[in-house]
Formats: C-alpha cells, sequence, structure tokens
C-alpha cells in the first residue's frame, strides 16, 4: 500500500517539476493524435457523408463494412500496418516503422472506420425533414449539401470525439509500429506499460493522470454533443 | 392563372398517390385541402412546393412549364410549412433570417423583416431573437418556423397542418398571421389543416380529395362503402349506432358517395317527410361561408356531414353547437365518385 502512496507523491513531483521525460511522452501523444485525427476527419467526413446521404448500390454492405471495423482490436490494426511499412512490406521504402508517422498510419487505420460509421448515422438520423426544410426556404446545389452537413454537426463532432478517445487510449498498435523509443515514438500509453513493468510506479502514475484529464475533457466533450444533438 | 396542373400523377413504389387531370389555382386566394388521411394532400402540396417532382403530367407556374432546373427557381418565391416542421439548429433569429441571406438582402432589410415576421406570429422580438433552437415550447418553434417563411414575403404559402401539434394561444396565432400574409401581400395560400370550421371559414376555394383525386372544387360530404344491396333497388349503409342511409343509383367500383351540402335539411322534430333518410345527430361546428351562409358540420354515427343553410334559416331554428338535431336527404341526393 505504501508504494502506491508514495508512487502518487512521486508522481505530482513529476508532473509540477516539468520532468521532461513525462512530457515528452504527452506531447508524442497529443502530436500523432492530433494529426492521425486531422487526417481521419478530411478523408472521413466527406466519405461517411457520402454513405449517409446517398442511396447506392452496395450502400448497405459498406455501411455493415465499416460497423464492423468499430471493434477492430488494436494489435490487429498494429500487425497489419506493420506488415506494409516494414522493411519487407510495400510501404517498406518509406522507411515509416518506429517513427511518429508509423504510429500515426495506425491511428488513422483505427480513426477512420469510426469517423466514417457515425457521421454517416447521424447524416442518416437527420433524415429527409432537414433536407426538405432547406429546400423550402430556397437552399440549392451546393450550399444545401453544406447546409446539411452543418446541421449535422454535432453528430460529426460526436464522430469526432469517439475517434479520438480511442486513439489516444490505445497502445497496441503504438507499442508495434512506434517501439516506444524514448523522446521520440514513446507515447503516454507505451510509456505507462513499459515503466510499470520497470517498476518506474510514479512516471506511470503522473502518466496516467493526464491521461486521464484528456479523456475527462473527450467525455464531456462528447456528453455535450450528445445533448445538442438530441434537443431541438 | 399561377399554377396549372395537367394530368399529374406521383406514384410511390407502383401506388398512385396522386391523379389530378386539370387543377387551376389562381393568385392572391386561399385554397383549402380537405380528404382523409392518405388522400394525397401532402402530395399535392409537396408538388405544388416543387419539392416533389410528379411521376407523370405537366405543371404550368406563372405560365411557364415546370421543368427540375426551373423548380429551384420557383421555389425562391414558393414555400412550405412543412408538417411537423423542424427549425435549424440555430438560434431564431438566424432561422428566420437563413431564407432571406440565401436572396441576399441587405443586413438592415433582414433586420426588418426578422422582427416584422416574428412580430406577426406574436414572438416578441426582444424575447426571442437570440433564444436557442432547443429553448422554444412546441408552439413556439411552429411559429417560428412559420415567421422564417413569412420573412421570405413569399407568393405561395403552402401549410400542411400547421395547426395541429399546437396550443391553443398558437393556433390563434397562426390562423391570424396566414390571414394578413394573404391581406398584405396578396400571398396565394394553400393549406391543409385539421380544423375545417377554420378551413371553410376562410378559405376561399376547398379542394376535396379522395384516394389520390380531386373529387370537387367545393365543401363534399363524402360517404364510404361498404353498401348493402336491398330489394327495392335501394343501397343501404348501417352507421354503428343502428341508423341506416339509404341512397339509389349504382355504386361505383370504390364504393364512394358524395352528397352535396345543399341537399342536405335540418329539423329540429322527427316530422314526416318524402325524404328517404332521416338521421338523427348532433352539431359539431358552426362557421360562416361566403356571406349569409352558414355551414354546419353536424356528426351522425361515426360520419360527419356538412349542410349550408342561411343565416336566417340557422336563426329560425336556433342552431348551436352542442345541439342535437335531425338530418333530412333524399335517396336521390348520391352521388357515386
Amino acid at each position: 500500500m505504501e508504494y502506491i502512496l508514495s508512487g502518487i507523491a512521486e508522481a505530482f513531483v513529476l508532473l509540477l517539476k516539468g520532468d521532461e521525460e513525462v512530457y515528452s511522452a504527452v506531447s508524442a501523444t497529443l502530436r500523432a493524435s492530433t494529426a492521425a485525427i486531422i487526417i481521419s476527419l478530411v478523408i472521413g467526413l466527406p466519405l461517411g457523408f457520402l454513405l449517409g446521404y446517398f442511396d447506392f448500390p452496395g450502400r448497405r454492405f459498406f455501411r455493415s463494412v465499416f460497423d464492423a471495423l468499430l471493434a477492430l482490436p488494436t494489435v490487429l490494426v498494429g500487425l497489419w500496418v506493420y506488415a506494409f511499412i516494414s522493411n519487407r512490406g510495400p510501404l517498406g521504402g518509406m522507411n515509416l516503422l518506429f517513427t511518429l508517422k508509423g504510429v500515426i498510419v495506425g491511428e488513422v487505420v483505427l480513426a477512420l472506420p469510426i469517423v466514417i460509421a457515425l457521421s454517416a448515422q447521424s447524416i442518416e438520423e437527420l433524415d429527409l425533414s432537414v433536407r426538405d426544410t432547406l429546400l423550402t426556404l430556397g437552399s440549392s446545389g451546393k450550399r444545401l449539401l453544406f447546409d446539411i452537413l452543418w446541421e449535422a454537426r454535432y453528430g460529426m463532432l460526436m464522430a469526432a470525439i469517439t475517434a479520438y478517445g480511442r486513439v489516444i487510449s490505445e497502445v497496441g498498435a503504438a507499442t508495434m509500429l512506434g517501439g516506444n523509443i524514448k523522446w521520440r515514438t514513446r507515447t503516454i500509453t507505451t510509456a505507462m506499460a513499459f515503466e510499470t513493468n520497470k517498476g518506474q510506479f510514479a512516471m506511470g502514475i503522473a502518466l496516467g493522470m493526464i491521461l486521464l484529464l484528456i479523456a475527462f475533457i473527450v467525455n464531456s466533450t462528447l456528453s455535450y454533443a450528445k445533448r445538442r444533438r438530441q434537443t431541438r | 392563372m399561377l399554377y396549372e396542373l395537367r394530368d399529374i400523377k406521383r406514384f410511390y413504389n407502383d401506388r398512385c398517390a396522386l391523379s389530378v387531370d386539370r387543377l387551376a389555382i389562381e393568385g392572391g386566394k386561399i385554397y383549402g385541402l380537405v380528404g382523409p388521411n392518405g388522400s394525397g394532400k401532402t402530395t399535392l402540396l409537396r408538388i405544388l412546393a416543387f419539392l416533389d417532382e410528379p411521376s407523370e403530367g405537366q405543371i404550368i407556374y406563372k405560365g411557364s412549364s415546370v421543368t427540375s432546373q426551373k423548380a429551384s427557381l420557383f421555389r425562391q418565391e414558393v414555400t412550405m410549412l412543412l408538417q411537423n416542421a423542424r427549425l435549424l439548429t440555430r438560434k431564431v433569429k438566424d432561422n428566420v433570417a437563413y431564407g432571406l441571406k440565401l436572396r441576399r438582402y441587405d443586413s438592415k432589410t433582414v433586420k426588418t423583416r426578422v422582427v416584422e415576421a416574428l412580430e406577426m406570429v406574436g414572438l416578441q422580438p426582444r424575447d426571442f431573437l437570440n433564444r436557442a433552437w432547443h429553448e422554444l415550447s412546441g408552439g413556439e418553434a411552429q411559429r417560428v418556423a412559420l415567421a422564417a417563411r413569412l420573412a421570405l414575403r413569399p407568393n405561395v404559402l403552402l401549410l400542411d397542418e400547421p395547426t395541429a401539434n399546437v396550443d391553443k394561444v398558437s393556433e390563434a396565432l397562426i390562423n391570424q398571421a396566414v390571414i394578413k400574409a394573404k391581406r398584405e401581400w396578396k400571398t396565394t395560400i394553400i393549406m391543409v389543416s385539421h380544423d375545417l370550421g377554420w378551413l371553410y371559414s376562410t378559405a376561399d376555394e376547398i379542394l376535396s380529395l379522395w384516394g389520390g383525386r380531386i373529387v370537387r372544387q367545393g365543401p363534399e360530404n363524402i360517404i364510404p362503402g361498404p353498401w348493402e344491396k336491398l330489394e327495392n333497388g335501394l343501397y343501404c349503409k348501417r352507421l354503428r349506432d343502428g341508423q341506416k342511409i339509404y341512397l339509389s343509383g349504382t355504386p361505383s367500383q370504390s364504393g364512394v358517395v358524395s352528397i352535396s351540402p345543399s341537399e342536405i335539411l335540418l329539423a329540429e322534430y322527427p316530422e314526416r317527410t318524402s325524404a328517404r333518410n332521416l338521421l338523427y345527430g348532433f352539431i359539431r361546428e358552426m362557421a360562416y361561408c361566403n356571406g349569409s351562409q352558414i355551414r354546419v358540420t353536424l356528426s351522425i354515427g361515426e360520419i360527419n356531414l356538412v349542410a349550408l343553410i342561411t343565416d336566417e334559416a340557422a336563426r329560425e331554428l336556433k342552431l348551436s353547437p352542442g345541439m342535437n338535431i335531425y338530418v333530412v336527404f333524399k335517396a336521390t341526393a348520391a352521388k357515386w365518385l
């Protein structure tokens, strides 16, 4: 019991005095997850819109594929991406393995299905009445599409935050693709896993508190988006 | 002529929801659409609002034939308040200003129009301009939705059950606003309302729909089948309360009959009469219609009938809503549809 308490006390010391190792992991995490989420939104939101708005043959199939990918195990993503970006893989020449970029690729693969599936769902849930409402007020063309997207913004926000929550807390892909290299690819979660193994309890707890804080912010934003989406 | 519809048909998965051979709608009038659920009222409104294209046939609006390119142009001056209208997820002022901004009015005009439209529907601009969409009651939200259309000073305003789910106060304010739009901007109003009393007293013309067809322009009593053939050649419908309606002629395939309101007489006592039908019911509603005529809605068993009588006759019989009354009409009054 005592070593837990002293671990917590030490963790506060690390956080307050600005321990470089701790903050390097936090910075790597934020950089990788932010880049991954931006890429996923840029690719995923338009695809989600297409999937939720237009009716085309095969739409149901794609919807169920992306729904299934929501539950993708992170180690499996790590394995796949590893196979592609390792020296023997088709993208081996890009030297992505054990870099933060490699981690970002893995996180995009994790986040993209979430962004696509949830944004498609939020567009579907808007139903035709939004489109009709905009049409009756005189909207048309590009403006109409943009305003439909705008009406779905809280659903889109939910998609983005859910994806972010998943990316920031995963450890499997980040370990396999980043390699947990100190100062470079060590993220909050990989550092926690390895520091605890080494008996560095305080570091693990300090990073855990930061992760908890991020998770709290992410979840409050998520519940705000949910509330907004429900009331009209 | 504002609208002309020629041989319009609208199908939903092989089912014909609307079939209109000819319909002309004049500008600056109030039209009321009546008919049971599924009779094609909303389908017709949506076509007139250029939201849906007819599967067949031609619509002419202000002299030019409507194509899908022109539809979006015409939607700039034709607007519709949908049933269960929804607001955009924005503030009240942004909801009302949305259409005006699309039409590129300058900000001063937008502001004036927004305030004017909110006042028209009885919402104090001071209290409501900055409210969010989720801070409104159902009736207030409906009025904001109407204000968003009124702000456009539309040439045509289509209303689908504008007062179906709102409180009494909102209902009265919505009704007033609609009349004001017609009076001030000569807006043509085409509306569906469950409030038949109000509809008949305000509308210049009533279009009755049945099974996707316009059965008549004017008040209409529609009685569905089944009809039982009697030995004396008459057809009989048994109402749930045990009363019977006898009609002559030959039923059409639909088994639907209509009786002109002017063929229906009212009597205080069950007098001996040569007419085949003497039914007992009560007065549901009374409303003025076309000046000196009064439109009396009667409930007889499960059906409603409308009689048109003079205000003099109404006064003599001391008619009032809720009063029990005898209803008389001939078997030959039947028009099989």
